[in-house]
């Protein structure tokens, strides 16, 4: 039954919204994955030899003469990680934030619901929703790796992608759900979601391009999501370890400062 | 005697612009209706928030039904129903889907139970709530208030958007409430809200109480047009002296006057002649109530 507690109601309530993140991403990825046959013809390795490096750099496109560095760079180095990037900090910042300040937190809170226990379960199922998401596109691109021939990519470097892009949206989703548990306020939390992320972004392809800004590149989620190479190399665990310890910090925070403050009316 | 329903001892809350509570004491007995009243701004909203823990209080103590909200919440609020003025949920569901939801919060609630208390509001639980009216929506809140028999129920300016059958129906099932040894507290910022139901109403204006008193005494003490018919004329003066009588003005054999507190003397004195007709307005408590509030501005502003 889905109206049991606030992990299945807020899973049924996501219902639609997670229906069309998950047809959108997965269709993104097919697209791009579907490109990879065109992509090796000798005139479009010309065409992209004309872009400058630099630019393509920004862009995550690292190396685009075989399959992974394909899928590396077009699919899972740019569109997927903010599609996911954005769907996270939407599902984090309406599960306590986004309530709050539409009325309607008072109502179950007023029930006998522990302020942790909401927030927490609150924020399971967000994290539902994003495994979902990631999996589903996962196996769409197993599917696609025959016809589409992805050569020198097995089950487990998908298998590994797909954890990366898992733990990354779940931290952007903790930061949204932290930002808003802790504040209450709907826009703060979609602006410290929307700013990490553009500013971890070009932490990871811009900055370590200008001499004396390498470092930059190491404290960028987009780093730990897509550095070493998941798709080729499988799970990286410092990248893997530095996410999911992110996550739980700042689910935990959120939690913590969420029980202690007065909500807004 | 078992312990207060509602038990509060300089209870202070400041937050930002808003001074919030300056030193609340309120005693809310187990079994009682309570009226609590106070102009929109006074405070009422802060208390009945702090009572359900949505907000931590700056000084003081709070207990309802014995324990302390912020650390015996969740087993607290198992207890209590709580129904908002402005009943706010996600329209996107049914009105039956919201209940169902909600009384799994509590552990579970008979469908038969929302079916019954549905009926008897008259509302369409399989509705997007969306698409409700706002008199019906505030049926769902007050479905969900009731559908648990809690001991303590908590409404805050309930009957506001109700349509006059709603607010008979509503008020019945405070009565049986009472009916059945739970305890009412319900804020409102007029008179006529509660004086149909309270026992006793107390009286918030910036952040404290200002005063307490019985429905019954305040009705005593409340002003009163009296009109009475006679067979035969009757003079003025024989009336004018009475204790509580003024205004008195007599035409043929109506007489007119206004009574303050007991109708005793004026009622004697009517006996010694042969009475036709008597007619008595409901005091108005309204009035009485502003009264307060004028002396209260007249002493701070004298202040």
């Amino acid at each position: 039954m889905l109206l049991r507690d606030p992990f299945t109601k807020s899973l049924h309530d996501a219902r639609r919204s997670l229906l069309g993140w998950t047809v959108a991403i997965v269709a993104v990825g097919a697209m791009y994955a579907s490109f990879w046959p065109t992509m090796q013809s000798p005139e479009m390795t010309k065409a992209m030899q004309a872009y400058p490096e630099g630019l393509l750099e920004a862009f995550n496109y690292s190396d685009l003469t075989s399959a992974a560095g394909y899928l590396g760079s077009a699919v899972y180095g740019l569109l997927i990680p903010l599609l996911v990037a954005v769907f996270a900090i939407a599902a984090g910042t309406r599960a306590v934030a986004g309530d709050e300040e539409a009325g309607t937190l008072d109502l179950v809170l007023a029930h006998p619901v522990g302020r942790t226990r909401l927030a927490l379960l609150r924020f399971a199922a967000v994290a539902v929703g994003i495994v979902t998401v990631a999996v589903l596109l996962g196996l769409a691109m197993v599917a696609l790796s025959g016809p589409a021939g992805f050569d020198g990519i097995g089950v487990g470097g998908f298998a590994a992608m797909t954890l990366h892009l898992a733990l990354f949206g779940l931290a952007f989703a903790a930061l949204a759900f932290a930002v808003g548990a802790a504040t209450g306020r709907r826009a703060v939390a979609l602006a410290a979601g929307a700013g990490v992320a553009v500013v971890g972004y070009l932490a990871n392809s811009v900055f370590p391009q200008v001499e004396g800004l390498t470092w930059a590149r190491e404290i960028s989620p987009f780093h730990w999501y897509l550095g070493g190479s998941p798709l080729v190399d499988g799970v990286q665990p410092v990248g893997a370890l530095l996410l999911l310890g992110t996550t739980a910090l700042l689910v935990a925070a959120g939690t913590a400062a969420f029980t202690r403050r007065d909500l807004a009316v | 005697m078992a312990e207060p329903a509602i038990h509060t001892e300089g209870l202070v809350k400041t937050y930002g612009r808003n001074r919030g509570l300056t030193g609340l004491d309120l005693r809310v007995e187990r079994g009682e209706v309570y009226g609590f009243l106070g102009p929109n701004g006074a405070g009422k909203s802060t208390t009945i928030r702090l009572l359900l823990d949505l907000i931590r209080p700056t000084a003081g103590r709070i207990s309802v039904l014995g324990a302390e909200p912020r650390r015996d919440g969740v087993a607290l609020r198992r207890r209590i129903g709580y129904l908002a003025g402005d009943f706010v949920v996600d329209g996107r569901q049914t009105a039956r889907e919201l209940l169902t939801y909600l009384g799994n919060l509590r552990g579970g609630v008979p469908r038969a139970r929302i079916d019954e208390l549905a009926a008897r509001l008259d509302l369409d639980l399989d509705r997007r709530i969306r698409g409700l009216s706002k008199g019906n929506r505030q049926k769902v809140g007050v479905v969900q208030a009731f559908m648990h028999d809690p001991e303590l129920l908590i409404l805050d300016e309930p009957t506001s958007g109700l349509d006059p059958f709603l607010q008979h129906e509503f008020l019945a099932m405070v009565r049986e409430a009472r009916a059945d040894g739970r305890t009412v507290f319900m804020s409102s910022h007029v008179m006529s809200e509660v004086q149909q139901t309270a026992d006793r109403v107390g009286i918030i204006r910036d952040g404290r109480l200002v005063t307490v008193a019985r429905v019954e005494e305040l009705r005593e003490r409340a002003v009163r047009k009296v009109e009475i018919t006679f067979a035969e004329p009757v003079g003025q003066a024989e009336f004018a002296a009475l204790p509580g009588v003024s205004e008195v003005s007599v035409t043929g054999t109506v007489l007119r006057c206004r009574l303050d507190g007991r109708a005793d003397a004026l009622v004697k004195a009517a006996a010694g002649h042969t009475v036709v007709g008597l007619l008595s307005e409901e005091p108005d408590l309204e009035e009485l109530f502003f009264g307060y509030y004028s002396r209260e501005e007249a002493t701070s502003a004298a202040a």
